[in-house]
């Protein structure tokens, strides 16, 4: 069982589902290093996106694209809105002290969230069969097309990422509101404004990766839960806060849990999942590529 | 003007309240019977305890237990197992399930309270779903999500605790509440709960005056995850089958205690329970649609955490306080300056 293909398919299935991980976490990972809270409705977001991900291909027949595109922007929008009524407020009130409260009140949200979509939507599961059928063969190394297309999308959206952070205006602000919110504002840096395009923007990456996985995890109101445990276990593992932390650890967790799904009976890879969680705790709690801060 | 000390409501009115919920609380079961109300109130006693445990975490240490119901689960499902294998008798089970709990506790304690932050949040979110996961999974000892049947307490005293008596149930959870509540007040009220908060205020000058902050924090959520075990034990055999699902020992459950915790009012204990009797008092109303009841929590939870930070304590204790003043109006406005001694001595909780 052990030959290098098997290997080097192992790898390469990990890799594409741990680039997603990889994506949602970023988004996470980026709202924590620059608004110190855990977003937990960030599991929503996700679901959000893979609703309008269904209607604007699957009901309007718009290309997925287009899809990917306008899930992203509305989740934007979405994020936006949710900063500007609910965080921006608490943050206004309670200043340094609001950790917790932040925290709590995105339970709020996702409670919320993920029961109106029960109403709204039924729990009936909407899915498609996949954008873009059939498979590759490299060199005795089979990739279903599905698989391909998400990991240009991640390398893509990482790409883009990247740029962003580190070339624009806008991104180096970012940098340095999570790096250092007072000599930001001493700067000239609007940090509210900052504030809500970061938290945006990390619903935006949420709902893009609800929009690109819709073929493997269909739109139903509880989706979110599984894949927010998985971009947890990034943001931990990786380093609470750090961008590149998440972009690295995701495609690692992939391919452990390629590993240990193919060499462990069913339901230990999330034995081992959780014991490498632990064990990161332990031993090194800023994460394998820890800085506290946010920094490409 | 001279710093003025914020008044606050007598001691002696915050016991005389809490004696009369008590009251009211052992009373009217008993005064309806039935089945219906005796079971409401089990409802609401048992999350009033687990909201205050809840909050003997996040209003005097800051520490947010996100797998607060996967410890619930361990009690429930230690003693449920004790008493299948090797026959212990489920009073024993309710210090069974205490144990098991605290076992977990203590090891995720020991892993992240040394940590400071979100961690302790998110690993007892891990530790929560694992061990769900683990139950459903081992199907031959737990039977998976086939559910686990619980056997009911034996008599004693001559009272039986057959699932058609929910009375029996009712009490016996008033005395274990009662008993759990009480350690949680004098905990607070001692020394350890001073040093407590102010570690939660403070918890590098806490550090600083040689106090070890990382102790005081496993013996908190040793404490509160003991009692959450004793708890679980006890809603295993009130319930008489046992299923690993969200709804019962994951998120959900998590969500429902952190509410009404939270809208009962951080950091005072008691507020669990107007918050329990809210927050279930609503979902029974509108039992009808069901579907709305957690939609009704969580803004219930948005609402209290961005316009209402004391909860619906603090809004009893605003009242109780301008009728204190209102009472006590025309003395002071005599004394004068000596405005100050409406502070009162000793003083409940912050």
């Amino acid at each position: 069982m052990l030959t290098i293909p098997v290997l080097l398919q192992l790898t390469v299935d990990g890799i594409t589902r741990g680039a997603m991980y990889g994506l949602m976490a970023t988004g996470l990972a980026f709202i924590f290093g620059v608004l110190r809270i855990i977003n937990m409705a960030h599991g929503e977001l996700f679901m959000l996106g893979a609703y309008v991900m269904y209607f604007v291909t699957v009901g309007v027949g718009l290309p997925v694209a287009a899809g990917m595109i306008i899930a992203a922007a509305s989740l934007f929008l979405v994020g936006v809105a949710l900063e500007r009524s609910l965080i921006s407020p608490l943050r206004t009130r309670l200043g340094d002290n609001w950790l917790i409260d932040g925290y709590v009140l995105t339970i709020g949200v996702m409670v919320v969230l993920q029961n109106i979509a029960l109403i709204a939507f039924g729990a009936r599961e909407y899915g498609v069969a996949g954008f873009w059928p059939g498979r590759q063969e490299i060199g005795g190394l089979v990739i279903a097309n599905e698989r391909l297309l998400i990991l240009a999308e991640a390398a893509v959206s990482f790409a883009i990422l990247g740029l962003f952070l580190s070339k624009t205006d806008l991104g180096r602000a970012i940098r340095a509101t999570a790096d250092n919110t007072d000599a930001a504002r001493v700067l000239g840096i609007d940090a509210r404004s900052i504030y809500t395009i970061t938290f945006g923007i990390g619903a935006a990456l949420a709902g893009l990766v609800g929009a690109i996985l819709l073929s493997t995890y269909p739109a139903y109101p509880t989706v979110g839960g599984d894949i927010l445990l998985k971009a947890f276990v990034v943001v931990i593992v990786g380093g609470l806060g750090s961008i590149w932390g998440a972009m690295l650890t995701g495609p690692l967790l992939g391919v452990i849990e390629a590993f240990s799904t193919a060499f462990a009976s069913g339901g230990w890879q999330n034995t081992v999942i959780s014991a490498l969680v632990l064990s990161v705790l332990v031993l090194r709690p800023q994460g394998l590529f820890g800085r506290q801060v946010t920094r490409p | 003007m001279t710093h003025r000390p914020t008044p606050k409501v007598p001691e002696s009115w915050e016991w005389f309240g809490l004696a009369f919920l008590l009251l009211f609380m052992a009373c009217v079961p008993a005064l309806f019977g039935g089945r219906y109300v005796p079971t409401v109130f089990t409802s609401i006693l048992l999350f009033f305890i687990l909201g205050a445990l809840f909050d003997f975490m996040l209003g005097y240490l800051n520490i947010v237990n996100f797998g607060i119901a996967g410890f619930l689960c361990a009690g429930a499902y230690a003693s449920a197992l004790a008493s299948k294998f090797w026959g212990v008798s489920p009073w024993t089970g309710l210090a069974i399930g205490g144990l098991a709990s605290l076992l977990v506790g203590l090891f995720t304690g020991l892993l992240t309270l040394r940590l400071r932050g979100i961690y302790v949040g998110l690993t007892s979110l891990f530790v929560m779903e694992t061990l769900r996961f683990g139950i459903s999974n081992a199907r031959d000892i737990t039977r998976g999500v086939s559910g686990l049947t619980v056997g009911i307490f034996p008599p004693i005293t001559g009272i039986s605790f057959s699932r058609s008596n929910p009375l029996a149930y009712y009490y016996l959870l008033l005395i274990l509440v009662v008993i759990a509540y009480a350690t949680l007040e004098v905990v607070v009220r001692s020394k350890i709960g001073l040093v407590f908060r102010a570690i939660r205020d403070d918890d590098i000058g806490v550090s600083v005056l040689g106090l070890d902050v990382v102790r005081y924090k496993l013996l908190n959520f040793g404490i509160a995850s003991f009692f959450v075990g004793v708890f679980g034990a006890f809603y295993g055999n009130y319930l008489g089958i046992l299923v690993p699902t969200p709804q019962e020992f994951g998120i959900e459950r998590t969500v429902e205690i952190l509410t009404i915790a939270y809208v009962g009012g951080r950091g005072t204990l008691w507020g669990s329970l107007l918050g329990a009797i809210a927050l279930i008092g609503i979902s029974e109303v509108l039992r009808d649609i069901n579907q709305w009841r957690l939609v009704i929590y969580g803004c219930f939870l948005i609402f209290v955490i961005l316009a209402f930070p004391g909860g619906l304590a603090g809004a009893v204790r605003h009242v109780a306080l301008k009728f204190h003043l209102w009472l006590g109006a025309g003395r002071y406005e005599i004394a004068g300056a000596k405005e100050t001694t409406i502070r009162s001595k000793g003083g409940p909780m912050p």
